[in-house]
């Protein structure tokens, strides 16, 4: 299984990589880690005419604090936010969801822009991104805009992404309560069958605050917003959150595979759903 | 089309053209002769192809040549001096670690960098640390107690 | 028969093979590299059944790199008809060719043969050449492939059944009339792959000043490979030479002549160059071969109090479309002969359909017969959940102690030194089976799901001296050859062909101990047709340990009889006062008086020949064991089952084991747990699945998913090491792969309150599922 011929560029800086994706637009892949795109070239499955590689692009990594929240350069290596102290402090949702990502090799050649970009919906990125209410910073040749993490999943491996934009970096803003990260796999780092991620933040003794997110119930990671309405100045209680859980799942589609029928992805999703809950309001 | 690439392999620099479209595993067996890393799936699961990048382990089959442009790279050949065993290949050794073999480069990495950063781990941890390798010969237990070993040897 | 010396037997002698293999300086079949030598790539049919209308290389042709584009049009010339020559009466061959040529009959099916300068080169090719396709009909499922209006996958079968048998052993129609309750099960097991990480290829080395072929090929059988390419190349077999190189596993995928090595030798031919097929991993889990994927009906008939009557069971095995040289009759046979395990089971009733369906061929993968000891020990299962019985006193009750032994299977083959009550009541010890029940029963308070299983199973490794007349094909010798070098060193040529067993080693050890020398000094090779003895299977059958063992115990004595016949002349003794030790020939009375054996040795070399077989050269032919030759063991796993998700894990998983006399303990230990770990992959993760439109859904390892690290738990294993006689070593290597499912799928079924598991994996999909049907029920 060896790739198709393309042609390979290495820009050194961020203009020179937007200038060429410019040029080609979709016709070009964005080589961030590799993990993703370098399956779908060895299984003769993406056919680019050129291979814009972004790993000597400097301005794209680093990890900053921002407004009391975080900014991730796009390039930024998986094993990189895993092992920061400022990630760890300020966004501990997005290492949770880390541990699950595969396995150490791929974690340390693996991007977070790179895995967001991608936008598997089985992803644990995603989803993290969806409920810390990531704003995801994109630049073109024409300049650059920041699109809320609620518009930026589209579809199964679509984003919001124009064909001349590269997503450059990641803002989280401070989270304010606990969160938790939950995900079934067939085995230890594989992608989810199903997951969902919650964000909790108390008032005293009620929810001020709640975000749920459920990965691997359909083409993209999908914001629970009616569930998050039932909970709102809601005192927190198992019971409160099974039936949160039971509407955030109510009406999803998720496709059947040899892994898992939909019936199971949709009741799995819920159990794991109200277990997210529970942990992120305790 | 080729691109040049700088990069040390074992601690020998080499600065030669390539195949673009080459992977780090293809140039390592091709181009350079060195065998010892397998290509299992080449879609990197299994963990055959598994050598240090810049110190930390990678499936070589999933890295573009480019991308170890100016990197330095350890493979299994990197790990013995000469024919005095590194610890770990001895501790593999005398652990019957393995069978048919074709997994053990990678395993071999993967270890190299677990006892780098944890030189005493638990049963536990050197379990999940190697839990993308993947072995069809011996059910991984005499892979762990090989790792445990060299952890015990110091 | 005098003891042969033990200096290394029993030790866990560390491997010879290790070396290289550390350094990795492994040879494997894509280390290999000739002056000139090109690639092939295979273009290979993405539909289950269709008739080629054309094929169009021209494009393909005149690509960069492309050397030739070969299609069956220049294979036939070149190439006789395959078809499958078995033992087994009644069993229905098709004749095929090396490449797809009117039809294409599985996804996958090899259509082309690009030969480039290089794979990438060659894959470039390989997407440009066009093949038109007219669809036709899938055969998916046995309902469709006994359906007489459905189309034939191979139309001068004229059926797409390729082999049928009923058998009645006793007086089953009895037993079923006396019986208190007859307890049913149907199980349907997916298909499931070997995956050796090392995938098959061969290298095609062909002079054409001498018209000597030599074909590098990862094979455990190099003689049948090398017969198979004579055969259909009408290539003369002595410019024919098979060599394995050092290969990364096979479980029973590289056993036999593939379509594909035909293609690569012929290429290699036409061309006068060297050409290297090593196929993807893609190729591997599409193309190669598939195991499993049985369905079996069952019954047996029984008393309340646990007795087994008789069993009556109907097997049906998916052959795929084109079979190997190997055809899966052959297997059921051996499940039928097996079935009774080592039960009381007298009374028995057999069926077996072998059916064509349009799907990769059906080889044997590792404990081919597996399905007998998996529908057994889960019906046994079932009995005592019918009958409110515990299911250890179910076997109690019904299995064959050793001192009933030996006693007569219903189905003709001898239980004898079969340890299996043995065994049961170690493993019943070791698991803490009274406390766990008592731990299950707490849990279950808390809504916490244990489980415990047991699988009790026996293998033919060898297997009797009459089980080759009960399955209904002939006992296959093995042979060795010893020879002595003139430095004293020995040299056993052995028909093994390892990947992973450590033959060089466990062989050297016997040859050592035999001999009287350092293991340093002996040396097995293996794998080269010009210098392995002749064997029709090689490595498979859990036969290396008796009778490969056995051969060159047997060569070697022959050669140090002859050694020190000739010592005896040379230093005035006796030879039967003479002995070896430590590589010096020594009198018994007087050790310190030896010689070295190498100066005995190479005096011999240069002494007149005398003798029926002159020199220090021997082969050796070991026929069968005179009695016992079964392996086998209770295996029994605990596990926890989520009841909110439905996932699986093992808590404990247990192993006592008897293989009577081990040659290398750690060997014996690896290949144990090895094959626990394939089978835990079989029970809850491994399906090679197939649509109904014959699409293949397992082509990655994303979809086809191997046990690692954090799925296979810490095996624990205790060995009986019962012997019938003072040398009984018996093979080991399938029994994990055989035990291990069946035990874990006790284990959960009991978990979730003794439901009947119909399908395997046990997805937490269906674990669930299986779940609601007991609380609804």
């Amino acid at each position: 299984m060896k790739p198709p011929a393309f042609q390979y560029v290495a820009p050194s800086t961020l203009d020179e990589a937007l200038a060429i994706r410019a040029e080609h637009g979709f016709d070009s892949a964005l080589l961030a880690g590799g993990q993703s795109l370098i399956p779908l070239l060895n299984l003769r499955i993406a056919f680019p005419a050129v291979v814009i590689d972004l790993g000597r692009v400097k301005e794209l990594t680093g990890i900053h604090s921002a407004d009391g929240g975080l900014a991730i350069g796009a390039m930024t290596r998986q094993c990189e936010a895993e092992r920061s102290d400022l990630v760890r402090e300020r966004a501990p949702l997005v290492v949770q969801a880390l541990h699950h990502i595969g396995h150490g090799a791929i974690r340390n050649r693996g991007t977070i822009g790179g895995s967001l970009a991608h936008a598997d919906p089985a992803a644990e990125l995603p989803a993290v991104a969806l409920a810390l209410a990531a704003e995801l910073v994109v630049r073109s040749t024409r300049g650059e805009r920041t699109i809320p993490a609620d518009d930026f999943f589209r579809s199964y491996l679509t984003t919001a992404l124009e064909p001349d934009e590269l997503l450059v970096e990641v803002r989280l803003p401070a989270v304010n309560g606990g969160s938790s990260f939950q995900e079934v796999a067939r085995r230890h780092g594989d992608f989810a069958l199903v997951g969902a991620a919650a964000v909790v933040a108390l008032d005293g003794r009620a929810i001020r605050d709640v975000r749920l997110v459920l990965m691997g119930v359909g083409p993209k990671p999908v914001r629970a917003a009616g569930a998050e309405a039932m909970l709102r100045n809601v005192q927190p209680s198992e019971a409160a959150f099974a039936e949160a859980a039971q509407a955030a799942v109510a009406g999803l589609e998720p496709t059947s595979d040899i892994h898992a029928t939909a019936d199971y992805r949709r009741r799995v999703a819920g159990v794991l759903a109200r277990r997210a809950l529970v942990e992120a309001a305790s | 089309m080729t691109i040049h690439i700088d990069v040390t392999v074992n601690g020998t620099r080499h600065s030669v053209a390539a195949d673009p479209r080459k992977t780090l595993a293809d140039f390592l067996r091709d181009d350079l002769g060195l065998t010892g890393t397998h290509l299992g799936c080449e879609h990197g699961v299994c963990g055959a192809c598994t050598v240090l990048l810049d110190g930390g382990s990678a499936r070589s089959c999933l890295t573009l040549i480019g991308q170890a442009n100016g990197s330095e790279v350890m493979t299994i050949e990197g790990l013995s001096n000469g024919e005095a065993l590194h610890p770990l290949q001895e501790a593999m050794r005398d652990s019957h670690g393995f069978q048919c073999g074709f997994c053990t480069p990678g395993f071999m990495m993967t270890a190299v960098e677990l006892l780098r950063s944890n030189p005493k781990p638990t049963e536990a941890e050197v379990r999940e640390a190697i839990s993308g390798n993947i072995c069809r010969c011996t059910g991984y237990q005499s892979i762990i107690e090989g790792i445990l070993l060299a952890a015990e040897r110091g | 028969m005098t003891i042969p010396a033990t200096r290394y037997i029993g030790q866990s002698v560390l491997r010879i093979e290790d070396m290289r293999v550390l350094t990795g300086r492994g040879r494997y079949i894509d280390d290999l590299r000739l002056p000139g030598m090109l690639h092939a790539v295979f273009v290979r049919s993405p539909m289950a059944h269709a008739r080629i209308v054309s094929i169009n290389v021209e494009r393909a042709r005149q690509m960069p790199g492309v050397v030739d584009v070969i299609t069956d049009q220049e294979l036939v010339a070149g190439t006789a008809p395959m078809l499958v020559h078995t033992e087994m009466p009644n069993y229905r061959s098709p004749v095929f060719r090396p490449l797809a040529s009117d039809k294409v009959r599985h996804v996958g099916d090899p259509v082309a043969l690009v030969v480039a300068e290089s794979r990438h080169l060659g894959e470039d090719a390989r997407d440009a050449v066009d093949v038109e396709y007219e669809p036709l009909d899938a055969i998916v499922t046995a309902k469709e492939a006994q359906d007489p209006s459905k189309p034939l996958v191979f139309d001068d079968m004229e059926t797409n059944i390729s082999f049928g048998d009923s058998q009645t052993y006793g007086d089953p129609d009895a037993a079923f009339a006396e019986a208190d309750r007859v307890v049913r099960l149907t199980l349907r097991t997916p298909r499931a792959m070997h995956v050796p990480l090392d995938t098959r290829g061969g290298l095609a080395d062909y002079d054409p000043g001498t018209g000597e072929l030599i074909y590098h090929a990862t094979s455990q059988a190099p003689h049948m490979v090398r017969l198979g390419l004579a055969e259909i190349l009408r290539h003369p077999a002595d410019r024919l030479h098979v060599v394995a190189p050092d290969m990364g596993g096979a479980f029973g995928q590289k056993g036999f002549m593939a379509r594909e090595d035909v293609c690569v030798c012929f290429a290699a031919t036409r061309l006068g160059r060297a050409v290297k097929w090593v196929e993807d991993r893609v190729e591997n889990l599409t193309s190669a071969t598939h195991g499993r994927g049985e369905e079996i009906d069952i019954g047996a008939a029984v008393r309340s109090d646990g007795t087994i009557l008789g069993l009556e069971a109907k097997l049906i095995i998916d052959q795929g479309s084109y079979p190997l040289p190997l055809p899966s009759a052959l297997f059921g046979a051996i499940v039928r002969t097996v079935l009774p395990g080592p039960y009381r089971i007298d009374n028995l009733r057999w069926e077996e359909v072998d059916v064509v369906t349009t799907k990769t061929s059906f080889g044997p993968y590792r404990g081919p017969w597996a399905v007998e000891t998996l529908a057994r020990e889960v019906l046994i299962d079932r009995i005592a959940v019918e009958l409110g019985l515990d299911p250890v006193d179910v076997r109690r009750k019904n299995m064959v102690g050793l001192d009933e032994q030996p006693r007569k299977m219903a189905t003709g083959a001898t239980l004898d030194g079969a340890a299996s009550m043995d065994s049961l009541e170690r493993a019943v010890d070791l698991i803490g089976y009274t406390s766990f029940r008592g731990e299950q029963k707490t849990a279950h308070e808390q809504g916490r799901l244990l489980g415990i299983g047991f699988a009790t199973y026996i293998e033919g490794a060898p297997g009797p001296p009459d089980m080759s007349a009960a399955m209904g094909f002939p006992p296959l010798p093995e042979r060795a050859v010893a020879q002595l070098e003139p430095d004293g060193h020995l040299t056993v040529f052995t028909a093994q062909s390892p990947h992973g067993q450590g033959h060089e080693t466990t062989l050297a050890q016997i040859a050592a101990s035999e001999l009287g020398v350092p293991i340093e000094n002996v040396r097995v090779v293996h794998g080269d047709t010009r210098t392995a003895p002749f064997s029709p299977i090689g490595t498979g059958g859990s036969r290396a340990a008796t009778m490969a063992s056995g051969a060159a115990l047997l060569a070697t004595r022959s050669v140090k009889t002859k050694v020190l016949s000739f010592a005896g002349g040379m230093m005035e003794i006796s030879p039967e006062d003479l002995d070896i030790v430590d590589g010096l020939v020594v009198p018994r009375d007087a050790p310190s008086r030896g010689m070295p054996l190498g100066q005995i040795a190479a005096a011999t070399y240069f002494a007149s020949p005398a003798g029926e077989q002159p020199g220090l050269r021997s082969e050796a032919l070991f026929t069968e064991a005179a009695r016992g030759g079964w392996s086998g063991g209770t295996h029994v796993a605990t596990v926890e089952v989520d009841p909110e998700t439905g996932t699986v894990a093992i808590q404990r998983y247990v192993v006592a084991e008897d293989c009577g006399k081990m040659i290398n303990p750690a060997i014996v230990e690896g290949q144990i747990r090895g094959g626990v770990a394939q089978g835990i992959g079989i029970a809850l993760l491994e399906d090679a699945h197939y649509d109904e439109s014959g699409n293949f859904l397992a082509s990655t390892f994303m979809d086809y998913l191997l046990p690692g690290s954090m799925e296979v738990p810490r095996i624990e294993i205790r060995h009986l090491e019962s012997d019938l006689y003072e040398v009984d070593y018996r093979g080991v290597g399938e029994g994990g792969t055989i035990a291990a499912p069946p035990a874990v799928v006790n284990a959960v079924a009991d978990a979730l309150g003794g439901v009947a598991v119909t399908q395997l994996p046990l997805t937490p999909a269906r674990v669930l599922e299986l779940l609601d049907s007991r609380q609804r029920g």
